[in-house]
């Protein structure tokens, strides 16, 4: 009797951790699913518990379970008690409607109670399963790593943080594993364990779990070895919005009008979509955007649609700054892609359109003020160019000018172009204040976010890319977490932090410069395809005016400055930030340099970069399958060599300078065969091992002939043609 | 098989039963022009054995009977005074023959054995001032019986030296014991031996051996034999370079004896135990333990690499 208790109380030890890693296991079903009862539902684990502790009989068991849940559903979804009138009404009623559903295979309609039902019944099956393990298997190891798994997975994708619920559970782990051990110890070597005894052998094993436990929780633990899976995955399966806000995890690259969305990994598109014949390579803007709503860019519609026309050569009046007139060039851009706006070279003046086309038609061009974009209106309507040329004089930046900054920036500007949406983590403006530490001027402030991306880590991909999720913000998510994208995250990115010091800035859409097909005399013909299309940044520097920036790594800063100042300065940050701008190709330089680079689409350095590591990757899987290759050839030479080596030699004659070689090449295949020779096993006897195997005396004879080859004074006599004749009878042997 | 070796050793055969390898390195000593010691118990044919190669070479062949009181001059020869001449004349003793049995050698006193032993090495005696060649071929077979016996002289090892091989004769199979009495049951088969080789046809063929071709990787290996025994840990005394030498002379003959003008290294791993076997001293704790000097030098040649590429200095 005094055993049997003693097995109570010792199962039920088992009963109360289990019961409470059950609970780990509800709490984020209940969070997650946002179902209350929790209390009434772990009342259930605890009788489940508890009847298969006491070995109630099954009929018992199973009508109180019933009972129980029957009472809970009517409880719960009825608000009535079960044995009245109307809960029996009620649970019968359910149970029609679902069985009803059920048979047609229409799953979708089965209510609520009968799912609650369905939920009880899985918790039942769980603790007859966990009963099963511990009772009959004493080993509950599986269902540990399942519990360490579902919660881990829970933390990782959904809100519920199961940090503590982890501890919690490697603890009870620990305790009903080391319990079951011993359990397991006392039934195969068959001695009795008393209370006394047991508490004795469990002490040290709790005492360890505690050690071990505190230990744990108070060492320092390293931050995440990989970066959060989950946008990852979520732009892999499609989750989110592509680069173009159509809903698609990948998208094509090209110009788009919604950018409501960033983020997604794209696929590139060759498509040829203009062809620009220039004197300078330089970026073509389309238009710009300014209100940043976290996920992506917005049009504020600041000037509330209003358009300004322009006749064709006339001079354009534009936001930018445009640069001496003698510095004026010219450029032919074909349209080779439905898009119906101009694509505008900084420091643009006018555009031209071969007019004749349009006799007696009303042509003007018209660009919104919001967003600068220019098109062409004929006849009011708006059409698409085939051709058109445009009259632009790149500005140069006086660099004292830039540095100066007295002018106090107009309030519409500052009203238009400081925004930001309330929701942006405050994480990001401290990243911004402490970029721009100790940097006076705004455009040296600005010089310093342009040049962050290039040193903290940031790669450029167009795989890969992460869509914020819905509490997100798309430039935290970029700075803090996954830092790797393309433009749009770069140039969106540096927009928000020089917001964030108080720089207003603008998002540009256009194109890059393009590639080099042709040339003619001066004139160089770019083609741009949809790969170019690409996005950066203008910050307004004050006396200056809109100054173009390119965060994006692998692209290259387009503005020219003319350094106009000694640079005596004291101030080292000033040299240091001067010396970067020097470093940068002049224009010419550039383009000869990119010329002879013939960079493909998106003049990406960093693509290199990537390929690089792409390249060392493929590498070293190349080595690893060599050496594993090569060791296999040679693990396995015994097939392969004999066959290629006979072939080798079947064509060469034997004769007194190739006898060796053809000989000890001989006791090498045989080797291979298993014919090992001793050191110490003269030549006679190991050709009479070999031709017992075979069956015949071609070893010996070529054997005797050897010998005669190697130790008597001469080998006149030997007839080799005849050794041929026996090599060859024994490699078909030893290789068929 | 060489022809003549072949008619030496079939004549032998009709004597001795199953003691071919016997007769074998018997004609191996014999045709290198070195001396054999037979060692065994009485009685399994050691006496008849060389009385068999004596009778087959039509060769002056003597016998010794050593016994404890036997003494130097009885081997060697006297000189005895003749009163008609008024001179001492030198009467020679039974080692001036060309195969000598020096039957049970281990029975005399050390006295004697050396007498005899250094004749054999100078192949001369020196008597009273007098050296005398002994006429060639000069072969000397003695037998002993196992020094465990009573009333023997081990031999020193410096003179056990002195042989070329040492060979044991061991008893015959049942089916070859039953063959020897079928054979000696009326007749003494010994008596109707004839000689099937000349001297001069003898000494010619020890021409020949001395001409069978040893090339060096084959010289080497003996080398490498002889001085793996001076490098083995049970070992107490490895085999000096004069046993080397009794190889690769073996091996000439035993080349011979195969009809081939040239040594293989078989030749010399069959040998080996023959003639290291008398000239190499155990260790007595190896000896203690079960080791023989058989087994160490089966070890050696086992453990030993063979030469099998032409010598690189041809």
């Amino acid at each position: 009797m005094k055993k049997n208790s003693f097995k109570l109380v010792e199962l039920a030890l088992y009963y109360i951790v289990i019961f409470f890693i059950l609970r780990e296991w509800l709490i984020p079903i209940m969070e997650l699913t946002k179902t209350g009862f929790m209390g009434l539902i772990l009342l259930f684990v605890a009788i489940s518990l508890l009847l298969s502790l006491f070995r109630i009989h099954f009929l018992v068991s199973w009508f109180v379970k019933i009972a129980y849940i029957s009472w809970f559903i009517t409880f719960v979804y009825g608000g009535v008690f079960l044995f009245s009138r109307d809960g029996l009404y009620f649970i019968v009623n359910d149970l029609q409607v679902n069985f009803a559903a059920l048979l047609q295979g229409d799953w979708l309609s089965i209510t609520n109670p009968f799912r609650t039902f369905l939920f009880f019944v899985l918790i039942w099956m769980l603790v007859y399963l966990i009963h099963h393990w511990i009772t009959v298997r004493m080993s509950i190891f599986y269902f540990l790593i399942l519990t360490v798994f579902f919660i881990a997975t829970l933390d990782t994708f959904t809100e519920y943080d199961g940090s503590f619920a982890i501890v919690k559970v490697m603890l009870l782990g620990l305790m009903i594993t080391s319990l079951l051990f011993l359990k397991r110890l006392v039934t195969q070597s068959n001695s009795e364990v008393n209370l006394i005894k047991y508490v004795k052998l469990m002490t040290p094993v709790a005492l360890l779990v505690g050690i071990i436990s505190v230990v744990a929780i108070l060492l320092p633990k390293s931050p995440p070895q990989w970066p959060d899976p989950v946008p990852f995955i979520q732009s892999a399966t499609g989750q989110g919005e592509g680069l173009e806000g159509d809903g698609n995890g990948v998208s094509k690259v090209g110009y788009g009008e919604n950018d409501s969305r960033l983020g997604g990994s794209f696929v590139a598109d060759d498509t040829v979509v203009f062809l620009a014949e220039s004197e300078t390579k330089q970026y073509w803007r389309v238009e710009t955007k300014d209100v940043y709503t976290s996920k992506g860019w917005e049009q504020s519609n600041y000037f509330d649609g209003e358009v300004l026309s322009f006749a064709p050569d006339e001079t354009i009046q534009h936001s930018l700054p445009v640069g001496p007139e003698e510095n004026t060039n010219t450029a032919t851009v074909q349209v080779l892609y439905p898009y119906n706006f101009i694509i505008q070279p900084y420091g643009m003046k006018s555009v031209g359109i071969d007019v004749p086309n349009f006799e007696n038609q009303t042509v003007e061009l018209m660009m919104d003020r919001s967003t600068e974009k220019m098109q062409m209106l004929v006849n009011q309507g708006v059409v698409q160019l085939n051709e058109f040329t445009v009259q632009y004089s790149k500005p140069v930046h006086l660099y004292s000018e830039l540095q100066n900054p007295t002018e106090q920036i107009d309030a519409s500007i500052t009203e238009r172009y400081l925004q930001l949406p309330e929701t942006l983590p405050n994480r990001v403006r401290e990243l911004a204040a402490e970029i721009v530490e100790g940097r006076e001027t705004p455009y040296d402030q600005a010089r310093a976010i342009e040049l962050y991306f290039r040193q903290n880590g940031f790669r450029y991909d167009t795989q890969d890319v992460a869509i914020p999720s819905e509490e997100q913000d798309y430039v935290d998510q970029f700075l803090f977490e996954t830092k790797v994208g393309y433009c749009d995250n770069f140039s969106t990115a540096m927009v928000v932090l020089l917001r964030s010091v108080g720089i207003p800035a603008r998002w540009v859409k256009g194109f890059a410069g393009g590639d080099v097909v042709d040339n003619n005399g001066s004139l160089s013909t770019y083609e741009i395809t949809n790969n170019h299309a690409h996005s950066w940044v203008e910050a307004y520097i004050p006396n200056v005016g809109w100054v173009n920036f390119e965060p994006t790594i692998g692209f290259n800063n387009t503005r020219s400055i003319d350094f106009d100042v000694e640079t005596e300065t004291d101030d080292a940050q000033q040299d240091e930030l001067i010396a970067e701008e020097e470093t940068e190709p002049t224009e010419e330089m550039k383009e000869e340099k990119e010329e002879q680079q013939q960079t493909t689409s998106q003049e990406d350095a960093s693509n290199v970069n990537n390929a690089f590591n792409q390249m060392k990757l493929i590498l070293i899987a190349a080595i690893v399958l060599f050496v594993i290759g090569v060791t296999l050839l040679y693990k396995l030479r015994g097939r392969w060599w004999p066959k290629v080596y006979v072939k080798l030699q079947r064509q060469k004659k034997i004769d007194e300078s190739s006898f060796e070689s053809f000989y000890l090449n001989l006791l090498k295949l045989l080797e291979m065969k298993g014919f090992k020779r001793k050191d110490g096993q003269t030549l006679e006897s190991y050709a009479k091992d070999v031709d017992s195997y075979y069956g015949t005396n071609h070893m010996s004879n070529i054997t005797k002939a050897y010998e005669q080859f190697i130790y008597a004074k001469n080998s006149t006599n030997i007839d080799f043609s005849k050794m041929k004749e026996s090599w060859e009878y024994l490699i078909n042997r030893t290789t068929s | 098989m060489h022809g003549q070796v072949e008619a030496i050793i079939e004549n032998i055969e009709k004597v001795m039963i199953g003691k071919r390898e016997v007769a074998e390195l018997s004609i191996v000593a014999l045709l290198s022009g070195g001396h054999v010691l037979l060692e065994d118990v009485p009685g399994v044919g050691k006496t008849m054995m060389v009385k068999a190669l004596a009778k087959s070479v039509s060769a002056d062949f003597k016998r010794i009977q050593f016994t404890p009181d036997l003494l130097p001059s009885d081997v060697i020869g006297v000189s005895i005074y003749n009163p008609k001449s008024l001179q001492f004349e030198f009467r020679p003793g039974p080692i001036m023959g060309n195969i000598i049995l020096a039957d049970e050698i281990n029975r005399t006193s050390p006295k004697t054995q050396s007498a005899l032993l250094e004749s054999m090495e100078e192949a001369s005696v020196t008597i009273d001032g007098e050296t005398l060649q002994i006429k060639k071929p000069f072969f000397v077979m003695a037998t002993q019986n196992p020094i465990e016996y009573e009333g023997t002289y081990p031999l020193p090892e410096a003179q056990l030296d002195r042989f070329l091989l040492k060979i044991q004769m061991g008893y015959p199979t049942a089916q070859e014991e039953v063959e020897v009495l079928r054979r000696t049951a009326n007749s003494e088969p010994i008596a109707h031996l004839t000689p099937v080789i000349t001297l001069e046809e003898l000494l010619a063929l020890q021409e020949e051996v001395r001409n069978v071709y040893v090339e060096d990787s084959v010289k080497s290996y003996i080398v490498q034999l002889a001085r793996a025994t001076r490098n083995v840990s049970e070992i107490y005394l490895g085999v000096s370079p004069r046993a080397s030498v009794a190889l690769m002379k073996a091996s000439q003959a035993y080349a011979k004896i195969q009809d081939r003008d040239y040594v293989k290294p078989d030749d010399v791993q069959y040998l080996a135990p023959f003639v290291f076997g008398h000239r190499i001293i155990l260790k007595p704790e190896a000896r203690y333990e079960g080791v023989t000097t058989e087994g160490v030098i089966q070890r050696i040649v086992d453990k030993s690499v063979i030469p099998i590429q032409r010598y690189a200095e041809r």
